[in-house]
């Protein structure tokens, strides 16, 4: 068999794959919701609840998108000889490696393990943001690995307290989270206030909040495009779910306002820092991975405002963010091939030289600026409704603020880049098939879930609510 | 008495850490203080009765004292590297700093975590002191062994904060860690090849070519 065929053949495999993955989960949550229980299988080994089929749910779905948009993305990079064959079959690999750590994340009980997952996400990972070989890639990989891995050491600390209180005031001498969290009403709250600051500068490294973010925009720049979608869309929702597993250990002990409060000082800072960076910025996929901080920022603040409905307002956020951010990367990552570069002053005219990407890009930034009717505007309306809800004028007042900021920044940009006149030398290239069905796949979703949210998605998400506020 | 003697021991060590200037001194440092965590949690296991801890403690010292100084020093020898740390902080001001984190830990220990064993609380506050160490080599050090190096004395902080307050972690957590650590060592082997390879050099202070 040829290389090109065999390249090809991994593609389509995965697709599959993924397929089956997506479909599996959602018949899991359709089964899940019906029985309205708690799984856990493998002598409680996999412990499964509303919480963790959500963010399996996130998962799954932008795989499956990357997978598919990879197809085309890989073979035209071989075509362009930027990547050989045989590191094109290394790609795919990869890619599987790294979808299997993010997607066992959710599954697993033992909190140590859940540490070491998303350690293994990161030096997997390390290898597909290094890919090119080039200093750059190679530097961000670098900064990526050492960030990251210095964040997740404090997050081993905050376990270590939490198992120091568990083992000591509650007698629960395990790191399962299920045997925890039946003896965490015993913590000492002392010590878990400590713990919970470790657990969120720590796992919160790898979410991209701020101050912590610096590896963020690097890494996201550098990565392969269906990479970087991956790495926006799930991989710091990942990180964000180990944190929220912390949360409700600490909810019996020291309650979920305090936990509500460093969320909300991280998310402040983090759409703070973004918004003004988004303004300077001349790459693209810099650009973009801002904007990811400064999402993850508003998931944060969402769930700052958690007693008010923000859990529900912050998780809808994780997800449309999820999506939108994926199909922007993806669209990015079209734009880039198209123009050899990633500096956003040499992109004009988008939409003349590539008709559907350029659409698909126009479109999925007013998605992702929260404009209706897509799917943000809803997360981001009940972010806002939640924080007036609760009676936080001020903070609402700065991250309206802040938003627009982040607003002004990206319509500047973009229009510039989508319309306008394309550089004369250039014509419109041929769009491959693999893009067009990854952009319509996520279109649905963002349009989607604008337009309404499905009974039992919404009965996922006040599960979610439920759990994570402890009631 | 023995405790006392180790603890002191692996104190000791962690502030040699802060004043070695060169890669190799560095490294070698970092292996006596593995063998004081080996010692440690050798001491843990007589005490204790555990047949676990003895296993465990054969890991730290296979894996900390011996393959990983093992793999470092095969780095340096293979890329040639000037044995220069490239000190952002000069030995004198670091060891004042190190002194700093001590007492920093002390107070930790006593308000923050009240722990009033005394064993327990001495063991606690050295392994904060290593961690806070480890983390002030990782950013005042501007070769890349110099950070990598920081993170696994921050890590060896961490399993004799594990030992003291804890009792140590559950068996197969503690099994599980270890793997984890020598995939850390063995994938960042590879980019500090990789670096050096680039950039004729493993300065981090140099690589500047993304910002903003």
């Amino acid at each position: 068999m040829s290389k090109a065929r065999k390249i090809k053949l991994w593609g389509i495999i995965n697709v599959i794959g993924y397929a089956l993955l997506l479909t599996a989960c959602i018949l899991f949550t359709k089964n899940f919701l019906a029985t309205g229980s708690v799984a856990v299988a493998l002598w409680g080994w996999l412990y499964v609840d509303s919480l963790s089929v959500f963010f399996l749910l996130t998962t799954s779905v932008v795989c499956f998108a990357a997978s598919i948009y990879s197809i085309g993305y890989i073979d035209a990079e071989v075509e362009a000889g930027k990547i050989s064959p045989r590191k094109a079959i290394v790609y795919f690999q990869l890619f599987n490696l790294f979808s299997l750590t993010m997607l066992i994340v959710p599954l697993l009980n033992n909190l140590a393990f859940v540490w070491i997952a998303i350690e293994m996400t990161t030096l997997v990972s390390a290898f597909l943001v290094g890919f090119h070989n080039v200093k750059e890639s190679i530097e961000a990989a670098w900064k990526y690995i050492i960030i990251c891995s210095v964040g997740i050491t404090f997050a081993l600390l905050g376990i270590i307290f939490f198992y120091y209180t568990s083992s000591q005031n509650a007698g629960v001498k395990s790191l399962d989270w299920s045997n925890m969290f039946s003896g965490s009403g015993m913590f000492d709250p002392k010590v878990v206030r400590l713990a919970l600051i470790f657990i969120l500068v720590g796992y919160g490294t790898k979410a991209g909040l701020a101050p912590m973010h610096n590896w963020l925009p690097d890494a996201h720049s550098q990565a392969l495009s269906p990479i970087s979608g991956l790495l926006s869309g799930v991989l710091i929702k990942i990180s964000l779910y180990a944190i929220l597993r912390f949360v409700m250990l600490a909810n019996l002990s020291v309650g979920y306002a305090y936990s509500a409060k460093l969320f909300i000082f991280f998310g402040l800072f983090s759409i703070a820092l973004a918004g003004a960076f988004i303004l300077v910025q001349k790459d693209l996929k810099r650009l973009l991975a801002y904007s990811s901080v400064e999402n993850i920022g508003l998931v944060s603040l969402g769930l700052g405002f958690g007693p008010f409905g923000g859990v529900f307002a912050g998780l809808l956020q994780a997800f449309n963010h999820a999506v939108t951010k994926a199909l922007m990367f993806f669209c990015a990552g079209e734009a880039v091939r198209t123009y050899h570069t990633n500096n956003m002053n040499e992109m004009r005219g988008m939409i003349k030289l590539m008709p559907f990407a350029g659409t698909a890009m126009f479109l999925g930034f007013f998605a992702l600026v929260g404009m209706p009717p897509f799917s943000i505007f809803i997360s981001k309306l009940s972010i806002l409704i939640a924080a007036f809800h609760g009676g936080y004028y001020f903070i609402a007042a700065f991250m309206l603020i802040f938003i627009a900021l982040a607003f002004a920044g990206l319509l500047y940009h973009m229009s510039r880049m989508i319309l306008g006149d394309a550089p004369k030398a250039m014509k419109a290239r041929k769009e491959s098939l693999s893009a067009k069905t990854a952009f319509i796949f996520l279109g649905v979703f963002i349009l989607g879930l604008g337009l309404m949210i499905p009974q039992p998605f919404f009965n996922l998400l006040v599960n979610c609510q439920q759990l994570i506020l402890g009631k | 008495m023995t405790l006392a003697f180790i603890l002191s021991g692996f104190l000791v060590v962690t502030f040699v850490l802060v004043i070695c200037k060169r890669i190799t001194a560095l490294i070698r440092a970092f292996r006596i203080e593995s063998v004081f965590l080996f010692l440690y949690t050798l001491y843990m296991g007589i005490t204790q009765r555990h047949a676990d801890l003895f296993i465990v403690c054969g890991l730290i010292f296979a894996l900390k004292a011996v393959i990983i100084p093992f793999v470092l020093l095969r780095i340096t020898r293979r890329i040639n590297v000037e044995e220069d740390l490239g000190l952002l902080v000069n030995p004198q001001l670091s060891m004042v700093i190190a002194l700093i984190f001590a007492y920093l830990s002390y107070l930790f220990a006593h308000k923050a975590m009240s722990l009033v064993n005394l064993a327990e609380s001495a063991a606690f506050i050295v392994s904060i002191t290593a961690v806070c160490i480890g983390f002030f080599i990782m950013v005042s050090r501007m070769k890349a062994l110099g950070q990598i190096i920081g993170l696994l004395v921050m890590e060896n902080g961490i399993f004799l904060a594990a030992g003291s307050i804890a009792g140590g972690m559950p068996f197969f957590i503690e099994i599980a860690l270890f793997f984890d650590v020598f995939v850390f060592v063995v994938i960042v082997e590879v980019f500090v090849y990789k670096v050096n390879r680039l950039f004729t050099h493993i300065d981090t202070s140099k690589m500047k070519s993304l910002k903003g």
